[in-house]
């Protein structure tokens, strides 16, 4: 009988250390105000017939393939063409210039192809497929004898074109991850960017340009010649204001 | 910069630029793995013409260019007239911080307090900053960052508040405002140690009347005991001063 009592009488002390314990564990809630953002309204966006990238070709089919010269022009300075966005909202942007091979197209094809949701997403290219040839002598050669035969194509691409655009019934945290995994894997720095964050961009360099403290500017120095400066610059030094080297990009220069 | 750029760019005195040889090679320059080495001039150029971002103005100066206008839940409305209306019946509020207690702490803290009629009020911090930035207690804004409650009396009995929050460590006073006075937890303690105010006006009532009462007295006594101190009075002002009598009737007006 004693012993039943002592039982119970220790069960309920454990208990009620318990009860404490969790107590004191306990914290006041408080109550939130949470506000819901306005889902994103795609009532106008359109899908195309065919959401997938397209098949790029390796080579170009001309009649009579001609050698060229390396024209490195081609991936000198800021882009001209396909630096804003046309249908989609989400792009690959170049931010230095380079040569992209077939491989990299299949690369971004198949990447995109394959993790994009084709009900509610489309993708379009802002490339070529590889027009320029790149020469080269067989292994083993002897340096002369001329221009070495046509080895592969290329797509020659600015700092700023975009490669890729996304778009459709989907926001950037969707599409990003597999951007991204393609961005770091082309032969120049690459970045994701949505149809706001490219017009910030610009809206930043136009503001730098605008409320730059400095009163010594590049396009001031270069263009007026001051003390014979243009001696050591480049003619691309005068329509870049020393924003680029070669391909290079430079950031945070006006 | 023209200092830089002179030293470097203008020619020397016996230099003749046909003479010299200019080893500048115009071929194989189609390097695009690297970047090619920057003559040290342009590099001075380049790092003269550095971007300098403008000098950040004083908070405040100017309005902000985009202003978010934010529109408050019905939730916050709500909140912000029952902060009103604490504010203007009460006669203390005293900001006190919570560091975790638990609700069994914050029970007997409650209960304790309600025994002197004093009460314990939850706001979020947002919404009693939106409603401190407009009304005259905005200084008072600074003491709401963290887990804070307000202790709320009609009557001011700051002592019983200080007593109840002595035997709970984990509030703290960070600063009341009592009367219309912002206070710190200081000065909390200070005003709590002062006499209500009909002690203090006791006292003040009664030192008046000791002045008068000891007049009336002294005039009470004995005439010849009333000369004799006139009389001092008049040999220890009578030094300095060459008629006496007029500081004689003196002396008797202020005794009078």
């Amino acid at each position: 009988m004693m012993s039943l009592l002592k039982n119970t009488i220790s069960c309920w002390r454990t208990h009620g250390l318990q009860g404490s314990c969790i107590q004191s564990h306990m914290r006041i809630l408080f109550a939130g105000i949470k506000t819901y953002d306005i889902p994103p309204d795609y009532s106008d966006v359109v899908l195309p017939d065919k959401p997938k990238l397209k098949f790029l070709n390796k080579v170009p089919n001309f009649k009579k393939a001609k050698k060229e010269k390396k024209k490195l022009r081609d991936i000198q300075g800021p882009a001209q063409a396909a630096n804003t966005f046309t249908v989609g909202s989400y792009a690959i942007v170049a931010l230095g210039g380079g040569y992209i091979h077939w491989g990299h197209i299949e690369m971004i094809r198949l990447t995109i192809n394959r993790k994009m949701d084709v009900r509610s997403t489309f993708a379009k290219w802002r490339i070529n497929a590889p027009y320029k040839p790149i020469t080269r002598k067989g292994l083993g050669q002897r340096m002369g004898g001329g221009k070495g035969a046509i080895d592969h194509y290329v797509t020659p691409v600015r700092c700023g074109r975009l490669i890729v655009e996304v778009g459709g019934r989907v926001e950037l945290g969707e599409v990003e991850p597999i951007l991204t995994e393609v961005a770091k894997k082309l032969p120049f720095p690459a970045r994701v960017v949505s149809r706001e964050s490219l017009a910030a961009m610009h809206a930043e360099q136009a503001e730098k340009e605008q409320n730059n403290q400095n009163p010594w500017t590049f396009r001031e120095v270069a263009c007026g010649n001051m003390l014979g400066i243009r001696k050591v610059l480049s003619p691309l030094d005068l329509h870049n204001h020393g924003r680029f080297t070669g391909k290079f990009h430079l950031p945070g220069r006006v | 910069m023209a200092a830089t750029l002179c030293g470097t760019l203008l020619a020397k005195p016996g230099w003749l630029p046909l003479t010299q040889c200019v080893r500048v090679r115009h071929m194989s320059k189609s390097v695009t793995r690297h970047r090619r080495p920057m003559h040290i001039i342009k590099q001075k150029l380049m790092a003269v013409t550095e971007y300098i971002p403008p000098k950040r103005l004083a908070a405040g100066a100017y309005p902000p260019q985009n202003q978010k206008v934010e529109v408050e839940s019905g939730l916050v409305l709500l909140l912000k007239k029952e902060v009103k209306k604490v504010f203007q019946d009460c006669k203390m509020i005293a900001v006190v911080q919570n560091n975790a207690s638990n609700s069994e702490d914050m029970l007997t803290l409650r209960h304790r307090l309600h025994k002197h009629s004093l009460t314990v009020k939850f706001f979020p911090n947002q919404v009693m900053r939106s409603f401190l930035k407009d009304s005259e207690f905005c200084n008072m804004a600074p003491l709401f960052i963290g887990p804070t409650v307000l202790i709320v009396s009609k009557q001011g009995k700051v002592k019983e508040m200080l007593s109840t929050l002595r035997g709970s460590p984990q509030m703290v006073l960070l600063g009341a405002c009592i009367d219309d006075t912002l206070l710190s937890a200081q000065g909390v303690q200070h005003y709590s140690k002062l006499p209500s105010v009909s002690v203090v006006q006791g006292e003040l009532v009664s030192g008046l009347t000791l002045l008068s009462s000891r007049t009336a007295s002294l005039l009470q006594h004995h005439p010849a005991r009333l000369s004799a101190l006139l009389q001092q009075y008049v040999s220890q002002q009578g030094a300095p001063a060459t008629e006496p009598r007029p500081q004689e009737g003196e002396g008797e007006g202020a005794a009078a």
